[in-house]
């Protein structure tokens, strides 16, 4: 997906349910839990790794949008566009 | 650094507090002085399971400047996740079983013992062998305990269904009993009132136990006769009886009788609260639960099923340095689920590094995921994301969603992977 077009998604979810002082990390520790710790995923969880940033946040607006009940779609629905931006500079400043 | 180089200060000033030292063996055979330590804040913390593991693994990059001691009573961690399917032969007991990772934890000292008591004005722990040792911060991950409210019925009666909700190798014996069921047979499962460790787990374990017979070709018929009148994943659960054990799972509810009084271990039967009685080959109770007897032994828990904790810190409430994570602890709207310990722990180890090194406390916020197996080839979820009250004093939850009833094959297999992923992750990441 074009930048452009993850932008323009991003727009539609203006709702942050987490409050503003929570830190960003404190989020991303609990992605850990199913990912791995340093995101490495296993034979059942793909690897962050493998995906670029900007792919990264498009599938995570993809599971925002989703209607099905994707266990991800359900974790993000609380999630919003500048949680998903500041998730995905944390996790690809760290991968490598 | 401030806060750490007072504390050695300070303790060098104070040094006159010092109680002989004593050897104790460990599992690495390290000698472990009771005594206050000289330079570093001592760390001890109880139950080396999936809450006392992570913070474990969260405090590991301080180990050097703190002296951090792990006292755990088993020499193998067998987790209570996944354990259901070991009961229905669908993964082998390895799969749950795990050894410490001592090449990754060489900094820590492990002591393999249980913890008798806590003397909180002293800062000491006694050791089942009587041995003493002080602790700056004190860390507990001890589980739960059972309740024998149920006439006739004790949860240590070796004779009985061992009721496998407490990781030990008592699955063996469960297993075997199981095995030795006739052609056809009458099966009970108790199912616990709240709150009590791993909400879904009686009706998944119906499930499981009804697809192992099934596999073995034996004629069966399981009640689950409940404490309560409704269940997490209900709904679910229910359509995966009525699709796949429509005359062999049934539900009967605390208003319909369901509520367990009365066990009778030689006849095999049981009376609920509204009179009834139900015979059967195979009789397993889920107990009512409480906080592990080492809170309520040192009086933690102010005579209350569960302790009080500060869910900013996991601090107990009334007990300065001494915290409490798991399924232990009143933990507001989390339930008491291996996936809730993990998040917690991460919260308590932070906050932890954090007040000893005079930092800012971090905002929590909390995830449960907890899935279910019907079958090898179903699995769905319940998942719900939590932050903290107004006052800060409670854990809510920002609303749960479940898997939906209507789902697909597919995307029932799909949750069995991320299942098995989530798991595996876990414990990679605790145990190496």
């Amino acid at each position: 997906m074009k930048k452009s077009k993850y932008f323009i998604s991003l727009m539609l979810f203006p709702f942050h349910i987490f409050a503003d002082d929570i830190e960003i990390n404190v989020i991303i520790e609990n992605c850990k839990s199913c990912h791995g710790q340093n995101y490495e995923g296993n034979n059942y969880i793909k690897s962050l790794k493998t995906l670029e940033k900007e792919e990264f946040i498009s599938k995570m607006i993809k599971y925002i949008n989703s209607n099905n009940d994707h266990v991800m779609s359900r974790i993000s629905k609380v999630l919003n566009k500048k949680d998903i931006l500041k998730i995905a500079e944390e996790i690809y400043e760290k991968v490598e | 650094m401030k806060k750490l180089n007072n504390y050695r200060r300070n303790f060098l000033k104070n040094s006159g507090y010092l109680i002989s030292s004593l050897l104790l063996s460990s599992i690495f055979k390290i000698n472990i002085s009771y005594a206050k330590s000289k330079l570093k804040p001592r760390i001890i913390i109880v139950g080396f399971g999936i809450g006392g593991a992570t913070c474990i693994s969260y405090l590991l990059k301080f180990s050097k400047n703190f002296d951090i001691i792990v006292i755990e009573k088993n020499e193998r961690i067998q987790t209570c996740p996944m354990s259901n399917l070991v009961i229905a032969d669908i993964i082998p007991y390895s799969y749950i079983s795990h050894d410490f990772d001592y090449m990754r934890l060489k900094n820590i000292k492990f002591l393999n013992s249980s913890v008798k008591k806590i003397y909180t004005s002293k800062k000491i722990i006694e050791t089942e062998e009587s041995s003493k040792i002080y602790y700056d911060y004190l860390i507990l991950s001890p589980g739960i305990n059972f309740k024998n409210d149920i006439d006739g019925y004790n949860h240590k009666d070796k004779s009985i269904v061992p009721h496998c909700w407490d990781g030990t190798k008592n699955i063996f014996k469960f297993k075997k009993r199981l095995n030795d069921l006739e052609k056809k047979s009458t099966i009970i499962i108790s199912a616990p009132d709240y709150p009590y460790r791993c909400p879904p787990a009686p009706y998944e374990r119906a499930s499981l136990l009804a697809n192992f017979l099934k596999r073995k070709k034996k004629k069966f018929k399981i009640l689950i006769l409940d404490s309560k009148d409704s269940f997490t994943k209900k709904e679910i659960f229910l359509n995966e009886w009525r699709n796949y054990h429509r005359e062999s799972i049934e539900w009967i509810s605390k208003s319909k009788g369901g509520k367990i009084t009365y066990f009778n271990k030689k006849e095999n039967y049981v009376k609920t609260s509204n009179g009834s009685k139900f015979k059967a080959d195979f009789i397993n109770i889920i107990p009512n639960q409480k906080a592990a007897d080492i809170l309520t032994i040192s009086k933690l828990n102010g005579n209350k099923d569960w302790c009080e904790v500060n869910p900013m810190t996991f601090e107990l409430k009334n007990f300065r340095n001494i915290f409490v994570v798991g399924d232990s602890i009143d933990a507001g709207d989390m339930p008491k689920s291996a996936f809730s310990a993990n998040s917690q722990a991460k919260i308590l180890a932070s906050n932890l590094v954090n007040r000893i090194y005079e930092k800012d406390l971090l905002n929590p916020v909390f995830l449960n995921t907890c899935y279910s197996f019907s079958s090898s080839k179903r699995a769905f979820s319940i998942t719900s994301w939590y932050k903290l009250n107004k006052k800060k004093t409670r854990i809510v939850s920002l609303g749960s969603s479940t898997t939906n009833v209507d789902a697909l094959s597919h995307q029932y297999f799909d949750e069995t992977r991320q299942a098995y992923g989530w798991y595996e992750n876990l414990v990679k990441t605790l145990y190496g």
